[in-house]
């Protein structure tokens, strides 16, 4: 990677950055909101959690092997189950199997193949090109299949009336369910697809800015983004796609019928 | 027909404990005759024409369809043999005709077209304007949807219809008309109908068999205008005498 703009980042850069977070604490406290405490304790976390990931990645990056680089990335899908399991309160029947495999196929699939088609590094475990680009497809998956779960739970309970009716008049469970499943995995793929449609002129994506600033050609920067954010959309696709269409057969028995908790 | 043998449900009760809500249930209802089941609200009486409908399964007993227990049946087959019009039929989203069609999509067949004979004689049955057509379901009242919901489920020649109180929400007038729409239907297909119902003077009507269902438990059954005419049990006589408690 071409390093020459890199302007390098001292610890005082990093207090007079943090100050600004102070500057909203203040005016939290000033105008009385409340949440002074709460933000002083995220961005504490913020800043620790990024200086504890900084030094793992640079032990990885100077290890080199493959064990490590996929321990990292089953910490990283086993911590997004565990928050997508702690956002839906009213969980879908073998929760945690159909948004795990929907999470391990979807992230792991796509990652394999963008990983090996479209960037085509070697050794294919670099962490320096694998952890981010997965944390990437996982961390945007995360928030789909979180959307897709939730949503798919809520159309089952709101539509019970109506998929019983259709059952009744000899529909296949996967007929009565259709509506919910086609609202579910809208919901999943709208806020990839509006990020899609903004990216360039209402935001400058996260990744691309990053490249950016740490020296590389902006249109290098601007293929890997558009490179990324194709594989998220896929990945959010296949992740949202899989919850659905595993997770409304929870809903129902072997005999197809409608069984809600 | 439709034979229920020794059949009991388990069921959730309002504070998430189980509760048996059918208990020991028999009874045989004969192709070309109406079976109603009347009884307090709560008794088991949905229930009980869902576990027909296989909605639900039975905690114990069998049922049988055609002679052949529903257990060894395909749902989907059941469900096509054995219609279900539920208190508030649900509408589809779209037209009366979408609603009318929406059986056949399900069966991958083709939908009978607006101008269809089937179209028109399940207007007709279930005594609906053909102009009610083209009108969004949803935007009908509920005597109107409950008719569309009696026509939507007659279009596929079921050998079965169950009814979960048919004429709720409908004047006297319609109520008359249909029920004798239910006789001519019954008959005329030689079509097993089970009823549940509040309505005393549609039973009066239209039933041939009739029984009491309370708590779960059959108290009395017999030919219907027996059963009404010499109540023997004391519940019995209560509930028909209680025009109050039969309001839905």
């Amino acid at each position: 990677m071409d390093n020459q703009g890199l302007v390098n980042l001292g610890i005082l850069d990093l207090v007079v950055a943090y100050s600004l977070v102070l500057l909203a604490i203040g005016l939290a406290k000033l105008k009385r909101i409340g949440q002074e405490a709460q933000m002083l304790w995220a961005s504490l976390r913020m800043v620790f959690q990024l200086l504890a990931v900084g030094y793992l990645l640079h032990f990885i990056f100077a290890v080199k092997h493959p064990l490590p680089v996929l321990a990292i990335l089953l910490v990283m899908g086993g911590f997004s189950l565990q928050v997508i399991g702690a956002r839906i309160k009213r969980k879908m029947p073998r929760f945690y199997q159909v948004v795990g495999t929907a999470l391990l196929v979807g992230c792991g699939g796509v990652t394999f193949v963008f990983c090996s088609l479209v960037v085509h590094y070697s050794p294919w475990y670099d962490p320096r090109y694998l952890i981010p680009l997965a944390g990437m497809i996982i961390g945007n998956s995360m928030n789909g299949a979180s959307l897709a779960a939730e949503r798919l739970g809520a159309e089952m309970r709101e539509r019970r009336e109506e998929i019983e009716t259709a059952l009744c008049l000899g529909a296949s469970a996967r007929q009565a369910a259709k509506p919910a499943l086609r609202n579910a995995f809208r919901a999943a793929i709208m806020p990839t697809a509006n990020t899609m449609a903004a990216m360039g002129i209402v935001s400058l994506p996260g990744m691309m800015t990053g490249q950016i600033l740490s020296g590389t050609e902006p249109m290098v920067a601007v293929r890997y983004q558009i490179a990324i954010m194709c594989a998220i959309t896929g990945a959010v696709a296949i992740t949202a796609y899989l919850i659905v269409v595993q997770g409304y057969r929870s809903y129902f028995t072997k005999a197809q019928q409608l069984e809600m908790q | 027909m439709v034979t229920v043998d020794s059949v009991s449900f388990l069921g959730r009760s309002a504070d998430g404990g189980v509760v048996k809500l059918l208990d020991g249930i028999s009874f045989a209802a004969k192709a070309g005759e109406i079976t109603a089941i009347i009884g307090p609200s709560g008794g088991g009486k949905s229930t009980l024409i869902r576990l027909i409908n296989r909605l639900a399964d039975p905690s114990e007993g069998r049922i049988e369809v055609g002679g052949t227990d529903i257990a060894t049946m395909d749902p989907l087959q059941l469900r096509r043999m054995v219609a279900l019009v539920p208190q508030k039929p649900f509408m589809f989203e779209g037209t009366v005709l979408d609603n009318l069609q929406m059986p056949f999509r399900y069966r991958h067949e083709t939908p009978p077209a607006a101008q269809s004979g089937e179209v028109a004689e399940v207007l007709a049955l279930a005594r609906l304007d053909r102009e009610l057509l083209e009108r969004d379901g949803r935007s009908l009242s509920l005597g109107q949807q409950q008719r569309v919901g009696v026509a939507r489920a007659l279009i596929t020649k079921p050998q079965v219809l169950l009814l979960d109180e048919p004429t709720s929400a409908l004047d006297r007038r319609t109520s008359d008309g249909l029920a004798a729409t239910l006789r001519e239907i019954c008959h005329g297909r030689n079509l097993t109908m089970i009823m549940v119902t509040h309505d005393l003077r549609l039973t009066e009507k239209v039933a041939d068999y009739c029984f009491y269902l309370e708590a779960g438990r059959i108290l009395e059954q017999g030919r219907a205008a027996e059963l009404l005419a010499h109540p023997a049990s004391m519940e019995l006589k209560r509930f028909l005498a209680e025009p109050a408690d039969q309001e839905v």
